[in-house]
C-alpha cells in the first residue's frame, strides 16, 4: 500500500523490451541496482515498470544488449502534473485551500471544558464570554494565564484550574471542591448574629437536639405558632442566683414537632377534549442572527387550532453555537368536544394529586404519619379532603429580643467589698 | 578432494550458514503459488509457463501456469502464478 502510494507520488513508466536477448537486459538492470516490478512476458520481449527517474540510465544498458525499449504508459503524480499544467483554476484551488486552512487555524472554534459536574458547560462559557473569551476570537489574542486567573476569581469552589490551547480549540480543565467543610456551610457557622428558633406551626414536640442556646421546650409540650423554641440569650447568674447579665447566641437546634395539616382538593368532572384533526398547515424557517427567512403560512380558517413550533439550534464543535437555527411551526386544527370523568377517573386522578402532594412534603424532609383524606364525589365535581398529619421540623429564625439590666444597689455594695 | 566439498565440510564443521559460505540459491517457497529466489546470477529464460535461474551452481527451472515475475531486484526475485515443477538441473552441461 505504502510502496504503491510512493510510486505513485514518484512516477513510474511502463517499458516494453524487445530484442535478441532481452533477459540480458533484465540481468544487467539488476546488476545496475535498477529496482524492477510486474514483470510480464509479452510477445518476443517482455513489459515491466521501472521508476521514472531510472528510465535515464536504462539507455547505455539497451546500446549495450542491443535491445529496443518503448515506454507504453506513464503512470504518476508528475506525470499527472504535467498534463494538468494548463488547468490554472485547479491549481489556484489548491492555493487557497492551503490559504483557507492556515487562516481558519488563527482562530478558536472550540472551548471544551473537562472535570466540571456542579457548574455547567454552559455557565462556564457564559462566563467566559462574558470576560471576552468567545469561539472565533484569534489564538494569539488568548490569555490562558489571564483565564485561570479570572475563574479562580470568579468561583470560589474550583480549586484547580488550567487552561490550554490544543489545536484551535480551548482546553479548560477544572477541578471542583469536594469536601464540603470547605464550602459554604464554613460561611454559616462564622454568623454570630443572636437569633432565637421559634416555632414555624403549631403542634406538639417530638425530639429535641439543642446545639447552642436555651431550650424553651420539652418533648411533649404542645407549642403554637409564633412560640419559642430555644433561646438566644443566656443569662449570666452571680453566686445568689441573680442574673447579672446576658450573652446572646446564634441559636441552633433539630425540632421536630407532630403537626397536622388540612388537605383539600376539587376537580370538575366535566372538561373538555381535543380531537387532533388531519388539517395542518406548515412553515419551515430558517434564522441567522435576528433575520427569519420563512416559506408558507400559518394563516387558516380552522375553528380551533394549536400552533407547535420546534426551532435546532446549530451547533459547531462543543460549545460553539453561531447564530443560526431552523426549525418548523405547525398549525393543526382540532375540535372540542365535552366529556365526563367516569367515577373511577375522578378518583385515580385525585389520588395521584394528593401521592404527588406528599411525594413533595417527602423530599422537603418532612415525614407523613398519617392521613384521613377521603375523596367524595358530587354531582359535577369531585373533591379529596382531610387532615395530613406529619412529623416535621418547625424551627425558624428569629431575631433575639436584646434586654438590657439595670445595676442594682447590691452590685454596687458587692463592688465596695472587694 | 575438490573446492566444492572441502567448502561444503568446513561451512558444516564451523557451522556457518551454506547459502553465504557457497553462495547457495535461497528458494522459499509458499504453497504453490510463490517462490522467492535469493542468491542468483540472472534469468535466462522468462515465459509464463517457464522461469529459469541461473545461479552459481547451476540453472533453477520453475514451470508452471501464468507465471509472473512480481519484482526483480539485485538480491532478490518473487515469482508468482501456478508452480508445477521446481528443477535443478546442471548448468555446467548443456542441456
Amino acid at each position: 500500500m505504502i510502496h504503491t502510494l510512493i510510486r505513485f507520488l514518484r512516477g513510474y513508466v511502463r517499458i516494453r523490451v524487445e530484442g535478441y536477448s532481452p533477459e540480458r537486459f533484465l540481468n544487467m538492470c539488476s546488476y545496475h541496482s535498477l529496482y524492477i516490478w510486474g514483470l510480464a512476458p509479452s510477445g518476443q520481449g517482455y513489459e515491466f515498470c521501472m521508476s521514472a527517474r531510472d528510465l535515464k540510465k536504462i539507455r547505455p544498458l539497451a546500446r549495450k544488449t542491443h535491445t529496443k525499449i518503448r515506454v507504453t504508459g506513464r503512470y504518476g503524480l508528475p506525470f499527472l502534473a504535467v498534463k494538468y499544467r494548463k488547468r490554472k483554476l485547479f491549481f489556484f484551488g489548491i492555493f487557497v485551500c492551503v490559504i483557507l486552512l492556515k487562516v481558519y487555524s488563527l482562530f478558536i472554534w472550540d472551548i471544551h471544558f473537562e472535570g466540571n459536574e456542579r457548574r455547567t458547560d454552559e455557565a462556564l462559557s457564559a462566563y467566559l464570554e462574558s470576560t471576552g473569551v468567545r469561539p472565533l476570537m484569534l489564538k494569539s489574542s488568548v490569555d490562558c494565564p489571564g483565564i485561570v486567573k479570572n475563574i479562580r476569581k470568579e468561583y470560589n469552589d474550583i480549586v484547580w484550574v488550567s487552561a490550554s490551547l490544543d489545536g484551535s480549540r480551548l482546553k479548560i480543565q477544572v477541578k471542583e471542591n469536594e469536601d464540603p467543610s470547605l464550602g459554604e456551610d464554613a460561611d454559616v457557622l462564622k454568623d454570630e448574629t443572636p437569633v432565637d428558633l421559634v416555632a414555624s406551626a403549631d403542634g406538639v414536640i417530638t425530639e429535641i437536639v439543642t446545639r447552642s442556646g436555651v431550650p424553651q421546650v420539652h418533648v411533649g409540650d404542645e407549642v403554637k405558632k409564633g412560640d419559642i423554641l430555644v433561646l438566644g440569650r443566656v443569662d449570666v447568674l452571680n453566686d445568689a442566683g441573680e442574673v447579672t447579665g446576658y450573652q446572646y447566641r446564634h441559636s441552633d437546634a433539630d425540632i421536630y414537632a407532630d403537626t397536622q395539616m388540612e388537605y383539600t382538593d376539587t376537580i370538575s368532572l366535566i372538561y373538555e377534549e381535543k380531537n387532533y384533526e388531519n388539517k395542518m398547515r406548515y412553515r419551515p424557517f430558517l434564522r441567522i442572527g435576528s433575520v427569519t427567512l420563512s416559506v408558507g403560512t400559518l394563516n387558516n380558517d380552522f375553528e380551533h387550532c394549536e400552533i407547535t413550533s420546534s426551532e435546532t439550534a446549530l451547533k459547531l464543535g462543543e460549545n460553539f453555537r453561531p447564530p443560526v437555527s431552523f426549525g418548523i411551526q405547525t398549525a393543526r386544527a382540532y375540535t372540542l368536544a365535552e366529556k365526563r370523568y367516569e367515577q373511577e377517573e375522578a378518583r385515580e386522578i385525585l389520588s395521584v394529586n394528593f401521592s404527588r402532594f406528599c411525594g413533595e412534603l417527602e423530599e422537603k424532609g418532612v415525614q407523613i404519619r398519617d392521613n384521613s383524606v377521603k375523596i367524595h364525589l358530587y354531582d359535577d365535581s369531585a373533591e379529596a379532603s382531610g387532615t395530613v398529619y406529619l412529623t416535621e421540623s418547625i424551627a425558624q429564625e428569629a431575631d433575639t429580643e436584646i434586654l438590657t439590666i439595670e445595676r442594682k444597689e447590691t452590685d454596687e455594695s458587692v463592688g465596695t467589698d472587694d | 578432494m575438490d573446492r566444492e566439498q572441502i567448502r561444503e565440510r568446513l561451512a558444516s564443521a564451523a557451522s556457518m550458514p551454506k547459502d553465504v559460505v557457497m553462495g547457495a540459491a535461497v528458494l522459499t517457497a509458499l504453497g504453490n503459488f510463490e517462490v522467492c529466489v535469493e542468491n542468483y546470477r540472472g534469468i535466462t529464460e522468462y515465459t509464463d509457463t517457464l522461469v529459469r535461474v541461473q545461479t552459481k551452481e547451476g540453472q533453477i527451472r520453475v514451470s508452471g501456469k501464468r507465471l509472473q515475475v512480481e519484482y526483480y531486484t539485485n538480491s532478490e526475485m518473487k515469482i508468482t502464478g501456478k508452480i508445477s515443477k521446481i528443477e535443478f538441473v546442471d548448468g555446467r552441461k548443456e542441456e
